[in-house]
């Protein structure tokens, strides 16, 4: 299939060509069509070119969800460049990490966050930096967002990206020190796109109150999809407001709403459902962790006539692997359905080999959409892909029907709200607090976020550090989302005879 | 303690774990600020319901009844539920 090898640019402008007056993203007042959107990426397109930025580089974004974010994005890989999309909610001592790391030649950031004037005091002073939010820039190396916006178009075309060319580099899960960026390329976005969009049935007319955050492949893939399928993105901040999501879904007449576990729960406990006109909705997605079955009961009960889709997947698959269709949902509830198309899926055992039916083992994934390794890490790389083959660390098992089921983490990655977070990346900020002996951080059940964080940590003798010391001192150096929510002082931790720290006796 | 001051002293205790006044303005926006979260939200809301004996319907979760210590406090005057 020839389609399959586009990039996402060309898949955008298929829509744009197809469609060019229809409404594409809408971002607070402003209803930006594919025509508009084309133009501005465009121009973005010329103005990385004026910066000779261009095959293979990297820049880094540093931007909420937005239409200045698609333009940005797809002007990136239009030029060749290799997007870095930094998550938002994350502090400045990351960002620097990660902008080092990827060794981005350009960051386009928000100078309204809060984070902004830290991240400034931070970088090389000599990264060319564009600032949204600004009208003028005094310093050589600064640009307008409004500059980039407006600078004549580059002729290039996105039929010259190739499908093996670096497209992405999404930041996941790592530490500060050692950070874990996925590698994406081209081939890998767009055969990803184009399977949730088979699976989905998404069509032109199809259009997505969205409240994931793009630098997360889940909201990632809402925004690839849509353009691609030449739908419509309506932009809200987040599930802060319910009632506002609600109203902005019943108002757009929208026809698809994605979540992760606890979106799906506000909606179930702080909102009535009944109350709002969702009679266009068509289907639903939900991802990010397992959502209770009681929770699926009643979100499908008050919604009857919405195909509900449970789906499955990793960073490191670009963003989904497995869907459970929705005329299976209540047959197989609590299963994560099978393999996406062009995805295979095998249960196999510690020795690579595939498993039988109903007998538990890692989860491993073979497709165009599997990342091509950890960036600058290839150690990490070679213990996750083998024979080109996704160990995702998930274990689960496939019923005599085919059908994938999650049993745990063969990690001890802590998911928490559709978060996956290392435990080392708290430890290693708690241990700088001098009063800390050693410390460690475990998930533990919590209804709504699946997972809570629960920090153990062993005082030095006589030290005076208090529980909220340490929750201060996260709040100030890792994202609100990792900050412990449980504190325990403990006079030693639980281990083995070899001196293994044992977790699961702390959860 | 005023209204105000218990929003302010639950805020800063849960969100900013300081008891130092300054480091929350009242009309700092809570969104804006990166303070809360869509749980810390539902948390602020559980609590003015616990503490203040109110009920927040679903459409007064929005952020002029909400995203700031002088937000709430006018919210929770309209509401009579701040004696």
């Amino acid at each position: 299939m020839a389609v399959a090898c586009a990039s996402l640019p060309a898949l955008l402008l298929r829509s744009v060509e197809e469609r060019p007056d229809a409404v594409a993203i809408v971002d607070g007042n402003r209803r930006v069509s594919y025509a508009a959107l084309w133009g501005q990426v465009s121009a973005v397109a010329g103005f990385l070119a004026e910066l000779e930025i261009g095959k293979g580089d990297r820049v880094a974004l540093f931007l909420e969800n937005s239409a200045d974010y698609v333009a940005a994005y797809y002007a990136i890989l239009l030029s060749g460049g290799v997007v870095v999309a930094l998550n938002t909610a994350t502090k400045a001592r990351d960002i620097d990490a990660w902008v080092r790391h990827s060794d981005a030649r350009l960051l386009i950031a928000d100078a309204n966050h809060p984070e902004y004037a830290a991240i400034l005091e931070r970088v090389d002073a000599a990264l060319p930096i564009v600032a949204l939010g600004l009208n003028a820039v005094s310093d050589r190396n600064r640009y307008t967002w409004s500059q980039a916006a407006a600078t004549p178009p580059a002729p290039q075309h996105p039929g010259d990206l190739p499908e093996e060319g670096l497209a992405a580099i999404i930041y996941t899960s790592g530490t500060t020190g050692n950070p874990k960026g996925v590698t994406l390329t081209h081939g890998n976005l767009s055969s990803n796109t184009l399977s949730i969009l088979r699976y989905l049935e998404l069509r032109p007319d199809d259009s997505i109150v969205n409240v994931l955050p793009f630098f997360y492949s889940y909201g990632n893939s809402i925004l690839h999809t849509h353009l691609a399928a030449g739908g419509r993105i309506v932009l809200e901040k987040s599930m802060l407001y319910p009632a506002q999501v609600l109203n902005r879904m019943a108002e757009e007449r929208v026809t698809g709403f994605s979540g992760v576990p606890s979106t799906y729960s506000i909606l179930l406990n702080r909102v009535n459902l009944a109350q709002y006109d969702l009679s266009s909705l068509r289907y639903m997605t939900q991802a990010g962790g397992p959502m209770a079955p009681a929770d699926v009961q009643r979100l499908t009960s008050l919604l009857p006539n919405v195909r509900f889709f449970v789906m499955y997947g990793q960073t490191e698959a670009s963003a989904r692997l497995a869907y459970l269709p929705p005329e299976k949902l209540f047959e197989k509830l609590g299963s994560i359905g099978i393999a996406i198309p062009g995805v295979r899926i095998e249960i196999r055992g510690p020795d690579d080999q595939e498993l039988a039916p109903n007998v538990a083992g890692e989860l491993c994934a073979h497709g165009r959409n599997i990342m091509h390794g950890y960036w600058k890490d290839p150690e990490t790389t070679r213990k996750v892909l083998r024979d080109a083959w996704l160990h995702t660390g998930d274990v689960a098992y496939r019923d005599d029907d085919g059908y994938l089921y999650i049993v745990g983490r063969a990690t001890d990655m802590i998911k928490s709200g559709a978060h996956r977070i290392s435990p080392k990346e708290i430890e290693e900020v708690v241990l700088e607090l001098d009063g800390v002996a050693e410390t460690v951080a475990v998930g533990v059940p919590d209804p709504m976020l699946g997972q809570a964080i629960k920090l153990i940590v062993v005082p030095k003798p006589g030290s005076a550090l208090d529980s909220r010391a340490i929750q201060r001192h996260c709040r100030d150096n890792l994202a609100n989302y990792k900050i412990p929510k449980l504190i325990e002082f403990s006079e030693s931790l639980p281990r083995t005879p070899s001196g293994k720290v044992q977790r699961f006796k702390l959860q | 303690m005023s209204v105000e001051n218990k929003i302010r002293t639950y805020i800063l205790e849960n969100y900013l774990f300081t008891d130092d006044q300054s480091m929350l303005g009242s009309d700092d926006s809570f969104l804006q600020k990166n303070i809360l979260d869509s749980t810390g939200m539902l948390e602020v809301i559980y609590f003015l319901e616990d503490e203040f004996g109110i009920k927040v319907q679903d459409d007064e979760m929005i952020p002029d009844n909400l995203d700031s210590v002088n937000r709430i406090s006018a919210f929770l005057a309209r509401k009579g539920g701040a004696a």
